[in-house]
Parts: C-alpha cells; sequence; structure tokens
C-alpha cells in the first residue's frame, strides 16, 4: 500500500518524465511522508532557536551535541536525541516500544558516541481495568523498554508517566537517549568532501520484510480496524544482537581514531536502505549507486521494494574510504562475529558515492531506481489550513474550602501523582556504574559519564497533558519550565533542550493549530530561558477511531551540565531544625491540577513569568553554590504539599526520620517553583523566598494545622500502580 | 575478564578492579585461546547468549568456560557477578557440594513477579570470612551496598540440597536491610534461604547475584556526605578489594 496523495504522484511522474517504478513509488512513499519528510511541521521548526554557546551540534544529524565540560583537556559533548514509537507500541506494545529505545540509541551511536542514558516518558490510556486493551498497552510498552534497554546495558535514568483518557486508543511512546562523545572524535550523518568513490557499507542485521511501510504508517491515524494488517510494519526488536553490534561500533571508533580516517555513519531507520544511503550521500553533495544483490537478506526472493525501503532493525550504515572497508569487515564480522550472533548478519559493501547527483539502485543487472538525490531527499512542504487559538478552558470557578484531612491521600494516590517504582524497578537504572541519581530518586537522573573525571550530566523530561487538554500552547511551555527546573532542583545548569511533538491530525484545522501554537510557545520558552533545541521529533496523526485528537503533548526534555558531582543535590530531607523555603509563584490558582480533577471544578491557569521564573533560577543556583541548599524538589503534578511528603519519604528510604510542619494557603496548588531544605543558619539571601516552615525530628507532617502520619501517606501513595504493575 | 556476547557490565567491572589494584583486562569470546594465562577470572553480569534456556546455560558450555572450569579444579580464584553468577551455577561449579561437578541448583526466574527488578540491596557475609578467599579481607558480618539487577536471581533447589548448602557453609552472602537485619522484605528475589551469593566447598568459586560494582565509588552513593572524594572507591568496592588482596597473597 502506497500512501502518496495523487497531486504528489504527479509531480514524481513529471519530475521523471515517466511513470516511476514500483520500487521508486516506495521509495518516494517512504522519504517523502510526515515521519521522514516533516512536510507540515518543518518550516514551523524553523523557528525554534537551536543556537548558542553550548551547542556543539545543532538538529539535522542523527542528533544533536551540547558541550558538557572539559577533563584532561578534552573536551567533551552529550549527544541526544528524542523520537517517538506511538503507533507501533499502541499495535504490538511490547515490539514496539523494544524497537523504538533500538532506533534511538542507534541515533546516538552514529555519532560516534557511547550511548550512556535513555529516558521515557509515557502517556497511557486509563488502566483501571487491569483486563483492558489500554492495560495490555501500559503493560507491554513498559516491558519492552525494560527488556531492551537493561539487555544493551544502558541505563534508564529519567522518564514520566501519565494515564489519560485521552490515550486510551492511542498511547504515547517517547525515548530520550544521551550519549558521551570526545567532541574531536564526532561522526557525522553525511559524507566529507572528497567522498566520491567511498564505498558504502551496511552493517547488521539480515535485511528481512519486517517494517516493510513502517514511516508511511507512522504517518497515517490509527483505525484500530487495521489492527492486525499494519503488524508487519512494526519491527523485530532484537537486543542481544544490537549489544554486541555496539560494542563492535565502539570498537570501530577506536581504530578510525587511531588510524585518523574520516568516515560518515547513519542509523537505518525510516525509509530503510534506499531513504539512509540517499540522505548520507547527497547531504554531502554526492549520489550514491548501490546493488541490492550485495544485501544480506534473511529470506530469497523478496521484491527489490522491500529491499530497498524496509526497515528491518538492527541496521546501520558506513561511508569509508576504500583501503579501510577490509579491517571494517574484520571488526564486525570475524572479531564481533556478527554472522554467528544472528542469521546472515555481517558488514557488507553494498554500493559506492558517486560524483553526479543521481541515486541508483541496480537489482538483477537492471536499474529499479534512477532519480536526482535532491529530489528525493530534499524539503517538500504542505501548506494547510489552521485554526489560530486553541483554548478548551472554562471559565474558573470558586474553589471550595479545603478538607486537607480528607483530599490529600487523595492525592497522594492519584494515578499522576502515586509512586512509579514498580514500573521504574522493572528497568536496569544502574548499569555502566556511573549513576549518581538513579531513576525516580529525584527529580532528574544524573550521571558521571567520563571515567574518572567529576564532570556530571542530567536529565529530565515533563509535558502533562492536563495541560494539554486545555491548552496545547500553555502545556508546551509549561513543559520547557519543567523540564529545566528539575535539572535545576538535582544541581545542575540546564544548557539544552530536546522535544518530541505529539499531536493530532494536521488535516484538520483545530488539531494543526494546536501544534503550530505549541511549537511557537517552545519557542518563546527557550529563547526566554536562552537555551537551544538540539534535536527533536515530531510524531502526527495521533487521533483515536471517533477522530478526536490526544491531548496535545509537547514533550520536552532538559540536559544539564554539572562541573563536579559532588554538588549533587542528593534525595530527601537531611536534618530537623532546617528551614523550608518556597521559591516560586504564590498564586493560589488549580487550573489542570489533580486537586481541580478531584473536586470536579474549573480553575485558572497559573501564569508563567519569565522574569520570576529567571530570579527563581538564580536563588537555587546561589542556595546550591554557597553549599546550604539540603533538599529540593520541584512542585508539579500533586503541589507544593506532594513535593514536601516526597522529600520525606526520600529521607526515609535512606533511613533518616525526618518531617516537616508547614503553613500555606494552598499546598495542592500546582503553580511552579521549588521547595528548598535550607541550613538555619545559611546566611543567604531570602529575597524572592518564602519561609513556609521547617523539618521536624517526628516522621509526621503537620500542613496549616492538620497532622498527617507519614508511615500512612507513604503507604497510600506507594500502591496504586502495584496493580498493573505486580 | 571474559567477555561473551550479551554481556554488559564488562567496563565498570574492569574499571573497579583496577582502581582496586588489579591488573586486570577483558578477554573477548573470538579469543578464548587468550584464556589459559591468568591468575583469577571475573565472570561480569549481562545476558550471555540472551539467556536463552536459562541465564547462563549457555555460556557454562562455551569454550571459553574450560578454561575457567580448569583454573577453578587448579585452586585459582574464580568470582562471578550477576550472569556471571549464573554462569558458575550451570557449570556445577558452585554450590558444588558433591564431589562430581554438575549443576545441582539455579538462579532463575524472580519471584512472586516473574519480572526484572533493579533495587538497591544490602548483602550480609553470612560465613566465616576466611572461609572464601575471596571474602578474607572483609569483617565478620559485613554488610555490602549493591544493587539488585536481574529476571533471574531466585535461588532454587531441593529442600534436602538446600539442606546440604546450609550445612556445607556454602552461602556466603544472604539478602540483608541496612541495619544489617535479615528479613523477607530484604530478599528483592525471593530467593531461597534469602541467598545473594554461595561459595564452592574450597572457597575459591563465589558467585552472588547482586552489583557490588554498581555503588563502588562515593559518587554512586545516594547518601554520600560532604567532603568524600566523590572519584573514590567505596561501599560495594570492600568486595572487589577483598578479592585482589587475596590475588596478591
Amino acid at each position: 500500500m502506497v500512501n502518496l496523495r495523487d497531486e504528489e504522484l504527479q509531480r514524481i511522474a513529471e519530475r521523471l518524465g515517466r511513470d516511476p517504478s514500483v520500487v521508486e513509488l516506495h521509495a518516494f512513499d517512504a522519504a517523502w511522508s510526515e515521519h521522514c519528510s516533516y512536510k507540515s511541521s518543518r518550516h514551523f521548526l524553523r523557528n525554534l532557536p537551536t543556537s548558542g554557546p553550548r551547542v556543539v551540534l545543532g538538529p539535522g544529524e542523527d542528533a544533536g551535541l551540547l558541550h558538557l565540560g572539559t577533563h584532561d583537556g578534552e573536551r567533551y559533548a552529550i549527544v541526544v536525541a528524542h523520537e517517538s514509537h506511538n503507533h507501533p507500541s499502541q499495535v504490538v506494545p511490547f515490539e514496539g516500544a523494544a524497537t523504538g529505545v533500538g532506533g534511538i540509541v542507534r541515533d546516538v551511536l552514529c555519532m560516534g558516541a557511547e550511548v550512556v542514558a535513555v529516558a521515557d516518558p509515557l502517556r497511557f490510556g486509563r488502566c483501571d481495568d487491569l483486563a483492558s486493551h489500554q492495560s495490555h498497552v501500559a503493560r507491554g510498552v513498559v516491558d519492552g523498554i525494560g527488556a531492551y534497554g537493561n539487555a544493551i546495558g544502558v541505563p534508564n535514568i529519567a522518564g514520566d508517566v501519565y494515564f489519560e483518557r485521552g490515550f486510551n486508543e492511542n498511547c504515547l511512546v517517547n525515548v530520550v537517549a544521551l550519549g558521551i562523545v570526545n567532541e574531536k572524535d564526532v561522526i557525522h550523518s553525511y559524507v566529507p568532501k572528497g567522498a566520491q568513490g567511498w564505498q558504502i557499507v551496511l552493517v547488521g542485521k539480515a535485511t528481512d520484510p519486517s517494517g516493510f511501510g513502517g514511516a508511511s504508517f507512522s504517518s497515517l491515524a490509527l483505525d484500530a480496524r487495521d489492527a492486525e494488517l499494519n503488524k508487519g510494519a512494526v519491527q523485530v526488536p532484537d537486543p542481544f544482537f544490537k549489544n554486541v553490534l555496539m560494542r563492535a561500533s565502539y570498537r570501530v571508533f577506536a581504530l578510525l581514531r587511531e588510524r585518523k580516517v574520516a568516515a560518515a555513519f547513519k542509523d537505518l531507520g525510516a525509509g530503510g536502505i534506499v531513504g539512509c544511503s540517499a540522505e548520507v550521500t547527497a547531504h554531502g553533495g554526492y549520489g550514491a549507486e548501490i546493488d541490492l544483490d550485495k544485501v544480506n537478506v534473511a529470506v530469497e526472493g523478496m521484491p527489490p521494494e522491500v529491499i530497498a525501503v524496509g526497515e528491518t532493525q538492527e541496521r546501520m550504515l558506513w561511508v569509508v574510504p576504500p583501503d579501510f572497508v577490509p579491517e571494517l569487515l574484520q571488526i564486525y564480522n570475524e572479531e564481533f562475529g556478527l554472522p554467528d550472533v544472528a542469521y546472515n548478519a555481517r558488514a557488507t559493501a553494498i554500493g559506492e558515492v558517486t560524483a553526479q547527483q543521481q541515486y541508483v539502485l541496480r537489482y538483477r543487472g537492471g536499474i529499479v531506481m534512477e532519480v536526482e538525490s535532491e529530489f528525493l531527499t530534499g524539503s517538500i512542504h504542505d501548506e494547510l489550513p489552521y485554526t489560530e487559538r486553541i483554548y478548551h478552558g472554562a471559565a474558573a470557578q470558586e474553589l471550595p474550602a479545603l478538607d486537607l484531612q480528607g483530599i490529600f491521600p487523595r492525592v497522594l494516590a492519584h494515578r499522576d501523582v502515586c509512586s512509579r517504582e514498580p514500573l521504574y524497578r522493572r528497568y536496569d537504572s544502574v548499569v555502566r556504574g556511573c549513576t549518581v541519581l538513579p531513576r525516580g530518586a529525584a527529580d532528574a537522573g544524573v550521571l558521571a559519564p567520563v571515567p574518572g573525571s567529576r564532570l556530571g550530566v542530567a536529565l529530565a523530561v515533563a509535558g502533562n497533558p492536563r495541560y494539554g487538554r486545555i491548552d496545547p500552547a500553555y502545556a508546551a511551555e509549561q513543559a520547557v519550565l519543567e523540564a529545566m527546573r528539575r535539572v535545576v532542583a538535582v544541581g545542575a545548569h540546564p544548557i539544552g533542550l530536546t522535544d518530541c511533538l505529539n499531536f493530532g491530525n494536521p488535516r484538520k484545522a483545530e488539531q494543526y493549530g494546536g501544534f503550530i501554537a505549541a511549537v511557537e510557545a517552545l519557542g518563546r520558552a527557550a529563547k526566554e530561558l536562552d537555551l537551544p533545541f538540539v534535536s527533536g521529533n515530531v510524531s502526527l496523526y495521533n487521533e483515536a477511531s471517533d477522530g478526536r485528537a490526544i491531548p496535545a503533548s509537547a514533550i520536552v526534555a532538559c540536559i544539564g551540565s554539572i562541573d563536579d558531582v559532588a554538588k549533587v543535590v542528593t534525595p530527601g530531607f537531611k536534618a530537623a531544625g532546617s528551614a523550608l523555603l518556597w521559591i516560586g509563584s504564590r498564586e493560589l490558582v488549580a487550573g489542570g491540577s489533580v486537586l481541580a480533577e478531584l473536586l470536579g471544578v474549573k480553575g485558572t491557569l497559573p501564569s508563567i513569568e519569565y522574569e520570576a521564573e529567571r530570579a527563581a533560577l538564580a536563588i537555587v543556583r546561589d542556595a546550591i553554590a554557597r553549599g546550604v541548599l539540603r533538599a529540593c524538589r520541584v512542585v508539579t503534578d500533586g503541589g507544593m504539599l506532594t513535593a514536601i511528603a516526597r522529600l520525606v519519604f526520600d529521607a526515609l528510604t535512606e533511613g533518616r526520620k525526618i518531617g516537616a510542619e508547614i503553613d500555606f494557603g494552598n499546598p495542592l496548588c500546582e503553580a511552579g517553583g521549588f521547595v528548598c531544605e535550607v541550613a538555619p543558619d545559611s546566611g543567604m539571601d531570602v529575597t524572592g523566598t518564602l519561609q513556609i516552615g521547617v523539618t521536624i525530628d517526628a516522621l509526621e507532617l503537620i500542613v496549616n494545622g492538620t497532622r498527617f502520619d507519614i508511615e500512612h501517606l507513604h503507604e497510600v501513595w506507594s500502591r496504586p500502580l502495584a496493580a498493573l504493575y505486580p | 575478564m571474559p567477555v561473551f556476547p550479551g554481556t554488559n557490565s564488562e567496563d565498570e567491572t574492569l574499571r573497579l578492579l583496577r582502581d582496586c589494584g588489579a591488573d586486570a583486562e577483558i578477554v573477548h569470546w573470538s579469543q578464548a585461546s587468550k584464556m589459559a594465562h591468568y591468575d583469577a577470572y571475573v565472570l561480569s553480569g549481562g545476558f550471555a547468549y540472551e539467556d536463552r534456556i536459562r541465564a547462563g546455560a549457555i555460556a557454562a558450555h562455551d569454550r571459553m568456560m574450560d578454561y575457567v572450569i580448569e583454573a577453578a579444579g587448579s585452586g585459582r580464584l574464580i568470582f562471578g557477578i550477576c550472569n556471571g553468577a549464573q554462569m558458575l551455577l550451570e557449570a556445577g561449579l558452585v554450590p558444588g557440594t558433591g564431589a562430581i561437578r554438575r549443576p545441582t541448583a539455579a538462579f532463575t526466574r524472580n519471584g512472586p513477579a516473574p519480572h526484572f527488578i533493579c533495587r538497591h540491596v544490602y548483602m550480609k557475609l553470612a560465613i566465616e570470612p576466611a572461609r572464601c578467599a575471596i571474602t578474607a579481607s572483609l569483617r565478620e558480618d559485613a554488610l555490602v551496598p549493591a544493587w539488585a539487577a536481574h529476571a533471574e536471581g531466585r535461588l532454587a533447589a531441593t529442600p534436602e540440597h538446600l539442606s546440604e548448602i546450609v550445612a556445607g557453609g556454602h552461602l556466603a552472602f544472604v539478602y540483608a536491610n541496612a541495619n544489617g537485619s535479615v528479613d523477607e522484605a530484604a530478599i528483592p528475589n525471593g530467593s531461597a534461604l534469602g541467598c545473594a551469593g554461595l561459595v564452592n566447598r574450597e572457597g575459591n568459586v563465589l558467585a552472588i547475584m547482586p552489583h557490588p560494582e554498581r555503588d563502588a565509588w562515593n559518587f554512586n552513593h545516594l547518601d554520600r556526605r560532604e567532603g568524600d572524594d566523590v572519584l573514590a572507591p567505596s561501599g560495594g568496592s570492600v568486595l572487589f578489594s577483598s578479592f585482589v588482596q587475596a590475588l596478591a597473597s
């Protein structure tokens, strides 16, 4: 099935001066799909800020790079990639999610980096009924992410999960991956000048019929009736093979460094061999000639279009000078024995770089594809109508008088607030031995990615669908703010962002309008906070069978740098008698909060003020620099009181029994900011902060005079997800 | 350190061995013949051969293991962690209660929930330190912090055999709480006897399920204190230090 539209088919035929061949049809189908071409998003994404002193490489290649710091005179960069695997995960949750991890890990690897971390923002439907399809999806996705990440040995250090009815028929599975690379050893996703005659080497699993039509499938609305039909479009994961492939590639990186040989390396993702080899050569200003008969295949007799654009997992493409080919093949095929690890897996030279900018595919002696590279890979653009302003909020209602005793335990047990441990304990968060803050320990995960160095990197994700339901643009801005606050709260300096924009159908003006407004909002927030976007991904056509879009979901990840991991803010309250400071908004509004949902009222959305935000960040960072910040958490789902309860829980996990006593108007509002535990004699300038209470030497939480038993609260908070993830 | 297809913890294990003073290197599965000339072998974690059949089952029959089995017989030190421990059980080197080398117990599918679990744990030394050469420098009842990270870590054996494991002093480590107490809550995986580690009869082969090398530098500890050198080995590294000391003596 080809999903090109009539006008696109016409354009192809006109340019070629003939009808396209079957192979060409499928090649254009993949290349011009939304998934590959970003045809309805690219022109808006151009407005995002992508440069700055920390940017080593902005968007455009397999992944972006941010300067982390210097160790032993060498400059290190963090490689950042962010992707979605939403549609495949809805159809076959385990495989869909696992291949999502596999794909993003390859994007990082292909920059010449060691892969050091993954994070997974997840959005599932309501799972109250454990036998429902959405519960099956929620379990399968988590198992798939765990099975893949655990086996390849990459720690899962951050992520979030929400359960909303709007995702019942279309879950979101986003994955962020980080790598570490010496900046002088970066390998690019395009061939350099002088690459004419270089060899194109395919490495990885034997090409099979799985994943045929994947890019095109990801660019359609999921129709439940076609679910069975579409299973073939989902790739098959093989983390065991990937483990070996990664390690073999690390060995190749070392040899390239030793020999000072230049090369290009690119992941085979959407569009398969054609998509990858056309881009890696065309973006360097060259063409390519590929012989499909040289491709190692898993089954004989596959049609050429399947070999050419099928999306079999665990494959990558090297472009190297001819004299490096023998050593490259030796490492993959003999030293790491790929053919012994998976059937007919290997590295094989399949073609070469040509001076003419033509992309040519040969098969059984004939030419099955011959197009201008630029025409295939160049940018295409859809002009579609959209609605300007999207806001689904209602007039704010008065909040009823707060019955804290009754409502706070319900907030803690809410599906968006309760402990995520039953889910994330299925992920290895500490493999590689460089984890500083593992998954769930704090607001962000932290690693020391350069062995022997004090440099640290923090990673956090955000994107609140309760805001997304109301206002796509507002939700996008809040996602930037929350992700950034999270890395600040662990003691890191935010240096860059990456996003995955999960939205509805761009052919529906309102859904498209939501996307456009969200991109604008992301740009606004990033500019105000002086943070660049270095990579990202767009996933459109996320809608249910009744045509309603998912809650608008601009999911943002923030990367923070740490000069010395000794300065990382460790979890939980440290001592009784500390001052508790609130650094953030004092607006007592409940719009989009868990509290408002539980009370069944509409509230005003907290306002966004960048001046105040910058001031709050400066205060927190000053307290960390002075060494007076003992503990910190950001306020998100469940409000300030939830953040304080978690600081008590975190301390308890480490064996410290410390409670808190606070007074604050409505501590269940979710206007953003930081709860900080500060030494009583800190000497810090407290302008702009509000002392809301103190830590106490008892396992109690006393709030506006109401007492809570911590063990009871902990029980209430810990339990809910254990039913879904036993 | 032999590395099999699917091993994934070799780099940090090697780093810690070296930080503790060992002269260590990795031997890749394609270079098995290099395996002969070492004083000791450390089998690190991962999913060798994809955990097919049962974790460690295929690797136990790899030609790399022939060298390990021979070395164990000649009294050299063998230290297996997680997947490495599973291999040692599948190869029959531990618990090694009988006269003939054969597998008599397994680290198998976690219980009661049969899932992978990643959880911070403490391993408590359950034998006299000198009973096992690798633990000889630990103090009595030593508590070693580590991370359990496995789907197959539950010790399973017949009741009779479990009794032999206890009677023969093969139960090297049990799971414990942070204060050293031992109860059900401390066991992450339903392991029989609360077993976290086993030693062979001769005391030169140790197999542990949790990963001390993942809580082995100050920066790994969530409870580290101000002023600690974050890059210094500590915590879980005591077991590696003890291993290196045993090698030196």
